[in-house]
């Protein structure tokens, strides 16, 4: 999948990665979302016995919209891994931030409903292969 | 059983008691629904077992993932009351024009979410198939109690139709007006005069076919449960379940219901 126009008219800046850098950490505070521009990234969930791979995202996948979606609180909730050499483009979070806030509240609710289902539903299959080791 | 707030597209709320299903996977259905009170499961059907994927309480929201893949796709969970539940019915139609509306950008993000759950919920099944039943009671095999019908929406109604015995020539067409309308089936009632040489009784099945809108024609089969005279004497009410709907007369009926 390519990125849009759309998507690279809210990129404010690019980052590189390199291969098994760590993107995002879970449990850290920030709401900065990224497209992928190039390259691979592992999410990962932590679990106790450590760290479990729950997704590959490719080009054009966004990294870090979940805390973003989320009203309550912006910590992460997965860490995000480069998985090989990676270019990343820094979404406007102002912009962003300000185009989810200007929705309906029945469309936030639906969205950051949705956002809170992927977590439980991870968490609940991170901790199902963790039982079955 | 229903109450109606604001207008226009009106919001719905519904009691459903424990152990009802509300939403069926499979089915075609558009309403989202927001939990007011009690507990609501999803889950997924996967080899003849349920397992379990989610519980949701109040302030959540079920059903929102066929909006969001814009109703083409069937439910891909069932929904089931966990204890008794009042929810709020959003009509699609009051979220379309926002959803429309919003940046590509949310919808693309969004898009990418509900890729992800759906996978997930994905692995949880095939995980706990895996595992076999636990001890949490996350799957458990399909019982009467978890295939019964869904808590309809009961629809009143007055549309005229046309029937027959089934066993009748097909050319014979006897008047009819469908009063109610459910997913399990109707009260229509006849003009005992209008019913040339025939008799009905409990038991007997009936083809009836009716409008739900001008250009769309519905095919039924349904049997008589109870059929009572009118007070007017010469109409008899008739309370009858279906017996069989075409995959599209049931989908029609799906959306014809719709809060």
């Amino acid at each position: 999948m390519s990125v849009s126009s759309e998507v690279l008219g809210y990129v404010v800046s690019e980052e590189s990665y390199a291969d098994k850098a760590v993107i995002v950490k879970e449990g850290s505070v920030g709401d900065w979302v990224y497209v992928i521009l190039k390259g691979r990234v592992k999410i990962k969930k932590q679990t106790s016995g450590g760290l479990l791979t729950i997704d590959t995202l490719s080009e054009g996948n966004f990294v870090g919209e979940m805390a973003m979606l989320k009203h309550s609180n912006s910590k992460r909730t997965a860490w995000a891994v480069a998985d090989g050499p990676v270019e990343l483009g820094v979404l406007d979070s102002v912009r962003l931030a300000q185009e989810w806030e200007s929705q309906p509240p029945k469309i936030k609710k639906l969205i950051s409903n949705l956002i809170q289902n992927i977590e439980k539903s991870t968490q609940k299959a991170a901790d199902m292969i963790e039982a079955s080791k | 059983m229903t109450k109606t707030k604001g207008k226009n597209p009106p919001v719905v709320t519904l009691n459903y008691s424990k152990g009802d299903l509300i939403i069926k996977e499979g089915d075609y259905g558009i309403s989202i629904y927001e939990i007011i009170s009690g507990k609501v499961g999803i889950y997924v059907e996967s080899g003849g077992t349920e397992t379990s994927v989610a519980v949701l309480g109040p302030g959540m929201i079920v059903g929102e993932m066929a909006f969001i893949e814009g109703n083409t796709k069937p439910r891909s969970a069932s929904a089931r009351a966990l204890e008794d539940c009042c929810l709020e019915v959003w009509h699609p139609a009051m979220l379309l024009d926002a959803y429309k509306k919003m940046p590509d950008i949310l919808r693309l993000i969004t898009g990418q979410a509900l890729k992800l759950i759906v996978r997930m919920n994905k692995r949880v099944v095939e995980l706990s198939l895996k595992q076999g039943p636990s001890k949490d009671g996350q799957t458990q095999e399909l019982s009467d109690q978890w295939t019964e019908e869904r808590k309809c929406f009961r629809k009143k109604v007055s549309l005229d139709c046309v029937f027959r015995p089934v066993n009748s020539p097909k050319k014979v067409k006897l008047i009819g007006r469908i009063r109610d309308i459910s997913k399990g089936g109707l009260q229509m009632t006849v003009k005992t005069s209008g019913l040339l040489n025939y008799t009905l009784a409990s038991g007997d099945e009936l083809f009836i076919s009716t409008n739900f809108t001008l250009d769309q024609k519905v095919n039924m089969t349904a049997k008589v449960a109870r059929l009572q005279k009118e007070n007017t004497g010469d109409m008899i009410s008739l309370g009858m379940v279906f017996t069989h709907l075409d995959p599209d007369d049931r989908r029609r009926l799906g959306f014809f219901l719709m809060p």
